[in-house]
């Protein structure tokens, strides 16, 4: 196999995996507010809440377009059997976001509130909680013909695994949101997500431990990587880079930083995102479908690759422009 | 003009534009050919392809709502904020916060209702999706970073960033969120060029391979149909402008602040509309030469017509499937190749839809040829409202009073808004469905392009998306209306970064 046949299926691979982080981490906290605002104490507090997504939610969510669209581009085999498998938690996903789009504009411009906040807030726990159930499925494997063609159960994303992969991400959600709002808020909110905070780093570290151990019994696959000698240096090296950045998370909580509780639970995002990377790869549709196997032409991935690849920069760039503009504690006009 | 009518052995049991309407996707040709005796079964034509077919007219009628303002009202915020910028009097700065009001409620259910179109590729096309994917993800790819991304980074800052960063940069997003738009439509209308007339490489193993991407990109189809769109969004956007201004005028509401804003909006679609007639022109133009059985179609012209004759063209018509034929058509003798051709006589063939055999040409011809005539009589409607316009304004008539004292005059302006998305619909359908049988033109059917999936499954996405819709359109015409009841904020003072600069004197 020529370089390149091994090499552009692989940074795609890695384009797609940045991707999808982001997108995890950005949208993350914005669904995780989301979820939040169905608990806030009142109708200020919830306007501050929304406020602070306000000039950020549309691009973290396309993040998620990007994502669809780099999967559609380089692995095409990849985009028609996981979307094919998933089409009742994919079409879930799409009706929560669209709710929890519409409940923002028109929560806006609405005198009674109360309908739009809890279609946004249910939005987002339906999106959060389909995206869950879209990982767990993926990760404990698609079935396929030789070809790579879907050849399970309509239903198949319908397992207590793929349940407890949902349920964690939620939580995960959560707390990138309540750590979001602890740097955005000022006050009786700040305590308040302080304390939401702590106590969804426990759920979120007990489902992440949960899904640690049950995930052998859950896949073949994932239990010869598990006890894969190659891959045994990951496997110390993430849990115990882990458990430091959960110990240093408490901790900052409990010191009242503000930016720090962030910072942590991003890392330990990419940490989640790292171990899911080594167990899967090189399979794009875990269990058996490889990225070479999956990948469009080299050509089609090189052209691509140069369009994409410059523009990734710029756009960091201008979203961080964004955020930089936007810093500071939210006020409300 | 003539009428001519022509017996049918079937008789139908609806007339041929509301059979057509109702039978979407491939269920004409049932509903048509269907004799009296037994009522066409619904659930018999209800197999797996046809639902992904509903589903995908569906989100994407519903989806081409949205982003006609996030493109077109776009062009007019910069050019708002830019007289703003170069005048500092307030009134431009708060047209520009108002039009942006409506631009945010809509841009939202653009954003949302867009997500369903690129994922349906991978749900209910992965066959499209491994058939073309080589190229046609890389193109939603590039809409996705080039395009979207765009539009969406600097979209918070146009929205929310008045006070947070210095004009010139707040200008500049506004410019960024309107070029991010703008590259949407050259994106999209490459890719649906691209299904029209594939190009760029070749077709093997039920793959695309591509050569060439640029010849891919720039397809036969692909300059034409980016301008043909581009134009209808700022037209249509300019329409909605002038119709809210022309409401809140005939209601006497902040008089001075809306006549500016008909006014803005009649000097840009006074520049669009012909050019939008022109590049109308042409993309039929272009249809006659790459796509003969959608110009046949959209014609309703079922027999072939020999180079140098003077075919007649059909204002209205009753077209027959079943039959091969029109039941009656109201006719202008010899207009078809003034039409087509702008000449008395034809220079070359045209086909007529019976040369072709029935699995190689468009079905429901008659929502194709009313569709095409809809789309083609709002654009005339519209730029004969503009001239009419014109010359009142040009003869001095034209000051709030006008829109009290003629108010067929306002009303005619008001119900612009609805027709040009009428239009812009319109054109897609002929677009689409003259594509048929094809989902890749000559090279993938639309029933080898589908994916196989349970039939439950289809209709349970379909008919949540078409409750959602429908709950979602209700509400974005209701708090839509709400903002353009309650009005600019007459009151709004620029931010103070800019004030501090020096005022020069406000022009008219």
């Amino acid at each position: 196999m020529e370089f390149l046949e091994l090499f552009m299926p692989t940074v795609w691979f890695v384009i797609l995996a940045l991707f999808l982080l982001l997108y995890v981490i950005l949208d993350g906290f914005d669904l995780g507010v989301g979820i939040l605002s169905l608990t806030s104490p009142g109708e200020d507090q919830r306007t501050i809440l929304m406020t602070s997504l306000g000039n950020v939610w549309d691009a973290n969510e396309t993040w998620l377009v990007l994502m669809g669209g780099a999967l559609f581009g380089a692995f095409p085999l990849a985009y028609g059997t996981i979307l094919k498998a998933l089409y009742g938690p994919i079409y879930l996903m799409i009706l929560g976001l669209i709710l929890r789009a519409v409940a923002f504009e028109f929560r806006e411009n609405a005198v009674n509130k109360r309908p739009w906040n809890l279609m946004f807030g249910i939005g987002s726990v339906v999106v959060a909680a389909s995206q869950g159930i879209c990982l767990g499925t993926v990760l404990s494997g698609i079935p396929t013909d030789a070809a790579g063609h879907f050849t399970g159960s309509v239903w198949i994303w319908v397992n207590p695994s793929s349940l407890l992969v949902a349920l964690t991400l939620i939580q995960g959600y959560v707390l990138i949101g309540s750590t979001y709002l602890i740097i955005k808020t000022s006050g009786e909110l700040q305590r308040l997500h302080v304390r939401t905070a702590r106590l969804a780093a426990a759920t979120t570290l007990g489902g992440a431990l949960l899904i640690t151990f049950t995930a052998p019994f859950a896949s073949e696959v994932l239990r010869q990587r598990l006890f894969d000698p190659a891959f045994l240096p990951f496997f110390v090296v993430l849990p115990l880079l882990g458990i430091a950045l959960i110990v240093q998370l408490f901790r900052s909580l409990a010191l009242q930083q503000e930016v720090w509780p962030f910072v942590y639970t991003v890392l330990l995002f990419i940490l989640s995102f790292a171990g899911l990377g080594v167990m899967v790869f090189p399979a794009v549709i875990p269990p058996s479908v490889t990225i070479f196997q999956a990948s469009s032409s080299v050509s089609s991935m090189v052209f691509m690759l140069t369009f994409i690849g410059v523009l990734i920069p710029i756009m960091l760039f201008y979203n961080i422009y964004n955020y930089i503009a936007f810093r500071g504690k939210v006020s409300v006009e | 003009m003539l009428v001519q009518f022509s017996p049918s052995p079937f008789p139908c049991l609806h007339p041929g534009l509301l059979c057509n309407s109702l039978a979407w996707s491939g269920m004409a040709s049932v509903c048509l050919r269907t004799p009296l005796s037994s009522p066409p079964t619904m659930l018999a034509t209800f197999d797996v392809v046809t639902l992904s077919r509903l589903q995908f007219a569906l989100t994407a009628i519903f989806h081409m709502l949205w982003p006609v303002l996030s493109t077109g009202l776009a062009i007019f915020l910069v050019v708002l904020e830019a007289i703003w910028l170069r005048t500092r009097n307030p009134l431009y700065y708060r047209q520009a916060r108002f039009w942006a009001k409506l631009y945010v409620l809509n841009f939202g259910i653009g954003v949302a209702s867009g997500l369903p179109m690129e994922f349906q590729f991978g749900t209910n096309w992965a066959p499209l999706s491994e058939f073309a994917g080589d190229f046609f993800g890389a193109v939603l790819g590039f809409e996705g970073a080039m395009a979207f991304m765009l539009e969406a980074g600097f979209l918070g800052i146009m929205l929310f960033g008045w006070h947070k960063v210095p004009p010139v940069i707040h200008f500049l997003s506004t410019v960024m969120v309107a070029f991010g738009a703008n590259l949407s439509v050259f994106w999209i209308l490459s890719a649906n060029s691209w299904l029209q007339t594939p190009a760029g490489g070749t077709f093997s193993d039920g793959h695309f391979h591509v050569q060439n991407y640029f010849a891919a990109i720039n397809n036969p189809f692909m300059v034409k149909s980016v301008i043909h769109m581009a134009l209808a969004t700022v037209e249509t956007s300019m329409l909605v402008v002038a119709a809210i201004s022309a409401w809140s005028l005939l209601r006497k509401k902040a008089p001075e602040f809306f006549l500016f804003s008909f006014k803005l909006a009649l000097v840009i679609l006074l520049a669009v509309a012909p050019m939008q007639i022109l590049a109308g022109h042409e993309s039929a133009v272009q249809v006659a030469e790459h796509q003969p059985t959608k110009l046949a179609a959209i014609e309703a012209l079922w027999d072939d017509q020999a180079a140098g004759s003077s075919p007649a063209w059909s204002v209205l018509a009753a077209p027959d499937e079943a039959s091969g034929s029109n039941r009656w058509s109201l006719e202008v003798p010899g207009a078809f190749s003034w039409i087509l051709e702008t000449r008395p006589r034809l220079s070359q063939p045209v086909r007529g839809l019976n040369s072709w055999p029935a699995d190689q040409r468009p079905h429901m011809v008659g929502l194709l040829f009313y569709a095409f005539r809809v789309m083609v009589a709002i654009g005339l409607a519209a730029a004969a409202l503009m001239a009419l316009s014109l010359l009142l304004w040009w003869r001095g008539g034209l000051n709030a009073g006008s829109f009290e004292r003629w108010r067929w005059f306002s009303w005619a302006w008001i119900l612009s808004a609805p027709a040009g998305y009428l239009a812009i619909e319109a054109g897609w359908v002929v677009r689409c469905v003259g594509r048929q049988p094809w989902t890749v033109y000559g090279q993938l059917r639309t029933a080898d392009a589908a994916s196989v999936l349970p039939v439950g499954e289809v209709i349970t996405s379909l008919s949540t998306f078409a409750v959602l819709y429908t709950f979602l359109l209700i509400f974005a015409l209701y708090f839509g209306s709400r903002i353009i009841a309650k009005g600019p904020n007459l009151s709004l003072e620029p931010p103070s970064g800019a004030s501090a600069l020096p005022i020069s004197t406000p022009s008219t």
